[in-house]
């Protein structure tokens, strides 16, 4: 990992915690307790001492540390005590991060070619006024029987119509925008305390017990 | 593996894929959930069409068709949170956030390129050149046979373009993304490359003349029975319901890991047409994917298309040439 530091907004994609750990397990246990977690397609692992360093390249959508795609995990012992420390790094967070920016783009996107297609309609306005009264539809017999409401007048709804409604709307980019800055925030949330979870889970069984699989 | 034959091909002869409705899973539970869970999928159907047909003018416009569109996708997250049809196939964050980025990318971006290109504009072109008032006497026929014919219309050409797209090895290029999903969920629809996502939208109901309430309730039909093809919920489906619309049963055959599998169940709303083709493979499956199930990612997944095509052309024109020796490609799906 390149050695940039950014305090306080790498807090945004980067998540660090700690987990109890039994002090009479060595490192090399602990990691093998933590190997069903790591031991999965395209992840690439490496262990040093009483740290391991893991880095994964496309993780499968069920792997259960997709989310972070590198990380470092050592073991701290004090005293009696000890823990397990992590920092782990995240592509998904830090793109879900930045995804309403994209999200807002689009919308002034739209307003931007809104405004250029007024303006350019706004020219050749004169040219085509074609306003023929359509013929009101009517319905199937079958339909006036069950009651269903029977279709607009088309040429009465045309004075209705607001004018300045452009041919894109800006609203479904302020709405995504709107999504993925709450899915950000549950995903700050919810992935730390999943992982946390995860790694208690695997360090207090032994690994033969804990199992690859989890398919069913 | 052995597979099982249906008709002239052998299904599952690479990955395990289930063939026939007596073998597949059933709703586990209590009286409650198994009633819920068999009789959910045609409740919502007419609902949804007794809304669309009653719903008076000013109600019954497109806002209100996406105000409801939201509240619906948001109860399917939760079936699929409370009755899921495989544990592998479970929604992770990760997973949704990579989804929303696909469906918000077809809402915004897409949405917008689409109205100067897609069918719409088309359609329009199309309109001016021939004189399409002989059709105006579709207006005049029940609502709801209008909504059929426009659903089973769209659907018939969306089948022969999803159909060759699995037999043309350029048009497979843009739809090979979408099968590098390994899960079915809700919203996987919307996940693929852009170019395969306008090429399944050209759609040819909208050329005749019907009645913007026939629109509305064909609408309602896709979205009560063609949103089930990627949902991760265990359903008893009927079997009257299973034998006209597609299914997730069937959709599940098409994304699975088994080759053969994959080139079946082409439709999206009515599985009638698969039937009537001779491609519909009734069953279901859980492994699915590409390459033994590698999950593609967004950005693969944008340049997939041209990065394969370019290596295509290249390998073709290499080998008329004749001169350098270019290397083996993977043969065409």
């Amino acid at each position: 990992m390149p050695d940039l530091k950014f305090p306080l907004i790498d807090h945004i994609w980067r998540v660090r915690g700690a987990v109890p750990l039994d002090p009479a397990l060595s490192s090399d246990e602990a990691f093998t307790r933590l190997d069903p977690l790591l031991r999965t397609p395209g992840t690439t692992c490496l262990v040093e001492g009483e740290a391991l360093t893991y880095a994964k390249h496309n993780p499968a959508a069920q792997d259960k540390l997709a989310t972070f795609t590198r990380g470092r995990l050592w073991i701290e012992r004090a005293g009696a005590g000890a823990v397990l420390r992590f920092d782990l790094f995240s592509h998904a967070l830090l793109l879900s991060f930045l995804a309403p920016l994209l999200f807002l783009g689009f919308a002034q996107l739209a307003v931007a070619v809104n405004s250029w297609e007024a303006a350019d309609a706004d020219a050749s306005e004169t040219a085509d006024k074609k306003d023929k009264s359509q013929p009101v539809k009517k319905l199937n017999p079958v339909d006036e029987f069950l009651g269903a409401p029977a279709p607009d007048d088309p040429s009465k709804k045309k004075d209705e119509k607001k004018e300045d409604e452009g041919r894109h709307s800006p609203e479904e980019g302020y709405f995504m925008a709107g999504v993925f800055a709450l899915i950000y925030l549950v995903g700050r949330w919810l992935e730390p305390w999943l992982i946390r979870r995860r790694f208690r889970e695997a360090l207090s069984a032994p690994a033969s017990a804990s199992g690859i699989g989890g398919t069913g | 593996m052995a597979g099982v034959q249906v008709g002239k091909r052998i299904i599952g002869a690479d990955a395990p894929v289930t063939v026939g409705w007596e073998n597949i899973g059933r709703v586990e539970g209590g009286p409650v959930k198994q009633f819920v869970f068999t009789y959910f999928q045609p409740a919502m159907l007419f609902a949804a069409i007794l809304f669309w047909y009653y719903a008076p003018n000013w109600l019954a416009v497109a806002s209100t068709a996406i105000a409801i569109r939201l509240g619906w996708t948001i109860l399917l997250l939760v079936l699929e949170w409370v009755n899921p049809r495989y544990q592998s196939w479970q929604l992770t964050w990760k997973e949704f956030a990579t989804d929303a980025f696909y469906v918000g990318l077809g809402m915004t971006f897409l949405g917008m390129v689409d109205s100067y290109i897609g069918d719409g504009a088309i359609i329009k072109a199309a309109q001016g050149a021939f004189d399409w008032d002989k059709f105006s006497w579709f207006t005049g026929l029940p609502l709801l046979v209008q909504a059929v014919l426009i659903s089973m219309i769209f659907d018939f050409g969306q089948y022969w373009m999803h159909r060759a797209m699995h037999n043309w090895h350029p048009l497979w290029l843009t739809h090979a993304p979408h099968h590098y999903i390994t899960q079915l969920n809700i919203n996987k629809g919307a996940v693929g490359n852009p170019v395969e996502l306008f090429l399944i939208g050209l759609g040819i109901g909208g050329l005749f003349d019907f009645l913007p309430r026939a629109f509305l309730l064909a609408g309602a039909i896709g979205m009560t029975v063609s949103v089930y093809q990627h949902i991760n919920v265990r359903f008893n489906t009927p079997r009257w319901w299973r034998f006209i619309f597609n299914t997730v049963e069937h959709h599940s055959v098409h994304h699975s890991q088994d080759y053969e599998a994959t080139r079946s169940n082409y439709s999206g709303t009515w599985i009638i047409w698969d039937r009537i083709f001779g491609t519909c493979v009734d069953g279901e499956a859980e492994l699915l994917g590409m390459e033994g199930g590698r999950r593609m990612d967004i950005g693969e997944t944008m340049v997939f298309p041209f990065r394969e095509g370019w290596r295509s052309a290249k390998a073709a024109i290499g080998k008329r040439i004749g001169g350098s020796n270019p290397p083996q490609l993977e043969p065409a799906e």
